[in-house]
């Protein structure tokens, strides 16, 4: 990506920031403050990232970066110049679901849909990086993405019936 | 098990769960939420859209001096300020619900704190800018000077002679004192009684945290002089209700949406402070303005829950039978009162539960505090049935006997004449009974007793408990009233020329999945695939009258209004089509969204053309009703309740205080259902929360009245290690109604699980001579109560 | 819950990191992993004029194994730590502490020397730091380097000895075998904030403590080691008696600060407990000569 990148930029300065999106070049400008996940959702009208809680606990708005997952309020958009960034709406393609969506709502996994995103993220890094995980790997993978509605079991069931899904059709 | 002798003669099991009723379907919400493409209140972009932050207070209870707001007028990107007088000129005083709201010279809670701030966290000024980040920089330009007053940090402090006063107007800071009442006979139970157990039981104060705030996109439009409202809310006609009053306008010229809603748990229901104000700022600016509550704004200011306090005395025969119970109720109502004098009757009259037991003294006191407001969490009532359970527990330890049996030899059963509570209501349908028997079958007690005494031999501490409960949902009828329509919850149901069955209702789905449950109901009941109904939600301009999603009300009146008005309906276009095929209504059926002649094996024309014709009429003789719409109510019947017993088991690790919960069981009896997989997710839910209340959330105040769990490091929610996975079993119900016997399950996991869990901590912990009189259970708390008993 | 306004920097050179530093002073913060800096600045607790990344300078990620010490640079996250099999190898105890830190998502970000720099009382890395003379390396431009003990380091809650002008470059951590370490914690949740922790560590001769190392965190204002010579335990046989008196002295000396998670006794009692169940298990790990088993919180 060719750019000029300034060493200092003011308070009010909208940096320039070019990065990759769900595997589109994307680009926009944020004053520095701006955090990645309020750069995702107004700037590039990504909005299927949440936020529930902005001080990096609940995991809601977290996004993969680098092919690892992140808290997206816990980073500034201006870190993300120059990343890969993967958010739910590119999980998989133009509005279609993916083996882990299809499983998760076979399974009821969820009920109001907030913690969704950060969910879909953390899980599908993990059946990446895990393809046959246990029930203890998945309830570690999400321990730091909080549901207030399910309890839980019901996103640990489809993500261990993602993993039978993407495991049978190798 | 029930006996066809408790069923309505003549019941038949169908139609309900043909095809879709009584199964998992999957969901019509969800593709929507999974793909990124559902529509939060936070994700609203409008033209010229501003948003709003508050200054709130940060004392508990201090006299607002002076407020300066004119750096934050001239920051950057600032469009207005407003403080407590100029909100007061645009908005009505919070509309004051309960006792206090009758009361002639009440208090009146301002929309921005005026003269004074009651709590951490109290609304000050209003911030409107062009953007988020603007608009706190802007509120940290305010400068408002506080002279401190006395906090009133708990009930008791509160209502101290010479206490300082919340509002003038509220003398003693007494927000109601409830007579004692008494059910029965008492001084007669407590005569016969061989013994007297008596308890002081703590219910702490938690709060709902959805994971979404509160929210609202207000839209003013001076021309027509309507405000269109985007609201993260459990029903958009109470929400639109509430604006018009506080706004003064009139009803007609607000209207209310509502779109994807990330939970609420009871607490978004009407129209919030702060959610007035805003709509007030966009009327005065006549642009869109968006406040999107914070974490911090959602945990010390949107409200919280049940902090109460009971003094029990419970009237026992040597047998073990609860003859009678006196209770005193001290409720900490928080600053701005209004829901907790309300929840006093429900919990006046549930305290005795399924038990047979025959006398009640009851007496309850609200006070106001410097801290948040008392709103309704997840069974706003249920700290009654955490006193009842406890209390169960102590007695059962008292004479030895196991507590599972103890509430074996009180429950009420059917056949018993009168089948109702002490306080009145109907117990028809109960099947508590059958859920304890099953529980029994399912744990095996003597073999965990065995376990728990090996374990204890090796210095672990298992522990078992058992909670038993009954939820009104939605209740049994009054008996002293008729039903009343105007408080239900409607149904319309329309015909589309396109063949679609357009489902009209005032609920507002947060994760209960309405859009799925009522659209089975209504494709079985009419005859059309699950893919051709729509359920529609959301809007003041298409919402028949109901207050929303709440109470647990939505299974059965709201389930039970689509099935009759869905049946009527196919009843109608049945009609239309016999006229059109020139065979008589009887002799058709609707399946799959085809009129048939009864038992045959080809269409002989479809819904939509039925729609089609009676919508042009030229086919029709004249006398025809074309107007293919039907609206239904549904009052819930002779039932309601939902109920069962729930089972923990956990170790305590006596040297650090932590608890685990080894296994978690749930019998549960919520009627017939219509989606199993969205049942066990409303009970899997409700139990978290309540694993949740016990073992790790808590509101927390110091001593000085500060907020001190204002982030989720501080306020903690169960996280995917801390909740078991929980078995669920359901029971065969008692069918009272012909056609509805859907229940609602929405609170019963919330209302059970913190008496089952602590009483399984209670046993654990009993051999070191622990006693549990408290609902929140820390490692740090359970160390000190440890060492207590220890001595 | 949005960050106040601030400059930021992403110098390309050490160099011009730390002139901005000199020049910027207190108004001037470091950004690196930012797990612990994003979220005070969006609940506005803190307000720097000017953040530094450092995530454009060249070579501040490395691992570097020496002969008896490994250095860890200022930009190694704490999951890339986590996955360098041969760090693990050199310092088993991070087997055990690193999964204990926030989560999977935060450890993406968060790094070792930020962590440290942070001086939250309540964070793992500096007791371990503490435990294994750690050495941090500050670079400024006016002074050069300095290398400073952490026993130097760690001042009290969220202080250090840093200047203002100083920028940490990387941690050295002396890599003197032990027979058997371990770090337990007590947290309300998995991945919160230890309410206690230990870093415990052992060398046996003949069933005998040779060398031992107790090193907490969470119970007190910076993190508190005792040494087999503080204790005055060298050659004596670890039995209950031993172990019981340790965890006595040891927990009767903290001072732990009281919060919402639990009492300042509370703490200590946790500390007592760490200490028996941790030096058992150090004990085993000693016994069985593998120090790298992994080991969770309970």
């Amino acid at each position: 990506m060719p750019h000029e990148e300034k060493a200092l930029y003011g308070p009010d300065e909208r940096v320039e920031i070019q990065l990759s999106v769900n595997g589109t070049p994307r680009r926009g400008a944020a004053q520095p403050r701006r955090t990645l996940a309020d750069f995702l959702r107004d700037e590039l009208q990504l909005t299927g990232t949440h936020l529930g809680c902005e001080h990096g606990v609940c995991g809601a708005c977290t996004v993969m970066v680098d092919g690892d997952p992140v808290r997206s309020c816990l980073m500034l958009a201006v870190q993300a110049h120059g990343r890969e960034v993967v958010t739910i709406e590119g999980l998989a393609g133009d509005g279609t679901m993916g083996p882990l969506q299809e499983a998760m709502w076979e399974e009821h996994s969820f009920q109001c849909g907030f913690c969704t995103p950060g969910m879909l993220i953390q899980l599908s890094h993990l059946l990446q990086s895990n393809p046959t995980p246990n029930e203890t790997e998945v309830r570690d993978s999400i321990s730091g993405n909080l549901c207030r509605c399910t309890g839980y079991e019901s996103i640990v069931r489809g993500a261990m019936a993602a993993a039978k899904r993407l495991s049978d059709a190798d | 098990m029930p006996t066809e002798a408790d069923a309505v003669p003549g019941h038949r099991p169908a139609p309900v769960g043909e095809r879709f009723t009584g199964s998992s379907v999957k969901r019509m919400e969800d593709p929507s939420l999974l793909t990124g493409r559902a529509f939060f209140v936070a994700d609203a972009r409008l033209p010229g859209m501003l948003h709003a932050s508050f200054v709130r207070s940060p004392l508990p209870h201090a006299r607002v001096l002076s407020v300066d707001v004119s750096r934050a007028l001239a920051a950057p990107g600032v469009v207005a300020v407003l403080d407590g007088p100029q909100m007061a000129k645009l908005a009505a005083p919070h509309g004051v619900t309960g006792e206090l709201g009758q009361a002639e010279d009440g208090p009146a809670f301002s929309i921005l704190a005026t003269d004074k701030v009651r709590l951490v966290g109290d609304p000050v000024v209003l911030v409107v800018a062009e953007d988020r980040y603007l608009a706190e920089d802007a509120c940290d330009l305010v400068e408002v000077d506080y002279e401190d007053l006395p906090p009133l940090v708990t009930a008791e402090q509160a209502l101290a002679p010479g206490a300082a006063l919340v509002f003038d107007s509220l003398q003693g800071n007494l927000v109601s004192a409830g007579e004692r009442q008494e059910f029965g006979d008492v001084a007669k139970a407590f005569s016969r009684a061989d013994l007297v157990v008596s308890a002081e039981i703590r219910q702490h104060r938690h709060q709902n945290v959805p994971m979404e705030g509160r929210g609202i996109v207000a839209s003013f439009d001076k021309e027509s002089g309507s405000l269109l409202v985007n609201a993260a809310t459990q029903g958009v006609n109470t929400t639109r209700t509430a604006l018009a009053e506080q706004l003064g306008l009139p009803l007609d010229k607000v209207r209310v949406q509502a779109f994807d809603i990330g939970g609420s748990f009871g607490l978004k229901f009407g129209a919030s402070r702060e959610e007035v104000a805003v709509c007030a700022a966009s009327m005065m600016l006549a642009r869109p303005v968006a406040w999107i509550e914070d974490r911090y704004e959602n945990l010390s200011a949107s409200g919280q829950a049940r902090e109460e306090s009971f003094r029990a005395q419970a009237a026992v025969t040597r047998e073990g039978l609860v003859l009678g119970l006196t209770v005193e109720m001290l409720i900490d109502a928080g600053a701005y009162p209004g829901l907790a004098a309300m929840v006093v009757p429900t919990v006046r009259e549930m305290v005795p539960g399924p038990y047979r037991m025959e006398a009640l003294a009851f007496q309850a006191t609200v006070a106001a505090t410097n801290k948040a407001s008392y709103v309704a969490y997840r069974g706003p009532w249920a700290s009654e049935t955490f006193l009842r359970e406890r209390l169960m527990d102590l007695i059962a330890g008292e004479l030895r006997v196991e507590p599972l049996e103890l509430r074996l030899r009180n429950v009420a059963q059917r056949g018993q004449n009168p089948l109702r509570m002490v306080t009145g209501p109907s117990l028809a349908g109960l099947t508590t009974k059958e859920s304890l028997e099953r529980m029994a079958e399912l744990v095996d007690l003597a073999d965990f007793r065995r376990r728990q005494r090996s374990a204890l031999e090796q210095g672990r501490h298992l522990g078992i408990g058992f909670a038993t409960f009954i939820e009104p949902a939605p209740g049994p009828r009054a008996l002293d009233k008729p039903p009343d329509p105007e408080e239900m919850e409607h149904v319309r149901v329309s015909l589309e020329e396109d063949g679609r069955l357009l489902v009209f209702t005032a609920q507002m789905p947060h994760g209960q999945g309405h859009r799925t449950t009522l659209a089975q109901i209504a494709a079985d009941q009419f005859g059309v695939g699950l893919s051709q109904v729509t359920v529609v939600v959301g809007d003041t301009e298409s919402a028949p009258p109901g207050f929303g999603t709440g109470g647990s009300r939505s299974a059965t009146m709201t389930g039970g209004a689509t099935l009759h008005a869905a049946r009527r309906l196919r009843a109608k276009v049945l009609e239309v089509a016999g006229q059109l095929v020139d065979v008589s209504p009887d002799r058709l059926e609707i399946r799959d969204g085809q009129v048939f002649r009864a038992g045959m094996p080809t269409g002989l024309l479809t819904v939509a053309e039925v729609a089609r014709a009676a919508k042009d009429g030229s086919r029709l003789p004249d006398g025809v009703d074309r107007d293919l719409e039907e609206t239904a109510v549904f009052d819930g019947g002779e039932g309601g309740w939902s109920g069962g017993t729930h089972c923990a088991q956990v170790e305590v690790d006596r040297e650090t205080g932590q608890v685990e919960v080894l296994r978690y069981l749930v019998v549960e009896d919520c009627g017939e259902l219509i989606n199993p997989a969205v049942v066990e997710g409303q009970i899997r839910g409700g139990v978290a929360q309540g694993i949740g209340a016990v073992l790790l959330e808590r509101s927390v105040y110091d001593d000085t009245g500060q907020f001190l769990s204002g982030t989720l490091m501080d306020y903690l929610l169960p996280t995917a290690h801390d909740i078991p996975p929980i078995e669920i079993h359901h029971l065969q119900s008692v069918l009272l109604d012909q056609d509805v016997n859907f229940r609602g399950v929405g609170e019963g996991g919330m209302i059970a699980a913190p008496a089952a869990v602590c009483n399984a901590i209670a046993d654990a912990l009993a051999p070191l001579g622990v006693e549990i009189k408290e609902q929140h259970l820390p490692p740090t708390r359970i160390l000190e109560l440890i060492a207590r008993a220890q001595g | 819950m949005k960050p106040p306004a601030f400059s930021y920097a992403r110098p390309t050179s050490l160099e011009e990191a730390l002139l901005m530093l000199s020049e910027n002073g207190p108004d001037a913060r470091i950004l690196a992993g930012g797990q612990s800096l994003i979220p005070m600045l969006s609940l506005r607790l803190a307000r720097p004029a000017l953040l530094v990344d450092l995530a454009r300078i060249p070579a501040l990620d490395g691992i570097e194994l020496g002969n008896d010490s490994v250095s860890i640079s200022c930009m190694v996250r704490e999951s890339q730590a986590e996955r360098s099999e041969a760090l693990l190898r050199r310092i088993p105890i991070l087997r055990d502490t690193l999964p204990l830190i926030g989560h999977e998502a935060i450890r993406n970000r968060g790094t070792l020397v930020g962590s440290l720099c942070h001086a939250d009382p309540a964070a793992e890395l500096p007791a371990v730091a503490l435990a294994l003379d750690a050495v941090v390396i500050a670079r400024s431009s006016a002074g050069g380097t300095r290398r400073i003990a952490a026993r130097d380091f760690f001042l009290g809650p969220y202080t250090t000895s840093l200047r203002e002008d100083e920028l940490v470059t990387a941690v050295e951590l002396a890599d003197r075998p032990w027979q058997g370490a371990c770090f337990l914690e007590v947290s309300r949740r998995r991945g919160d904030f230890a309410m206690a922790g230990l870093a415990a560590f052992l060398t046996l001769e003949g069933g005998a403590i040779r060398r031992l190392r107790l090193s907490f965190c969470a119970t007190g204002d910076r993190p508190t080691l005792w040494t087999e010579e503080d204790l005055q335990v060298g050659g004596l046989d670890l039995d209950d008696g031993v172990v019981e008196h340790l965890a006595r002295v040891t927990s009767t000396a903290l001072e732990p600060i009281a919060d919402v998670h639990g009492s300042a006794s509370y703490k200590k009692q946790l500390a007592a407990v760490l200490v028996r169940r941790g030096l058992r298990l150090a004990q085993s790990r000693a016994r069985a000569g593998a120090t790298a088993e992994p080991s969770g919180a309970r």
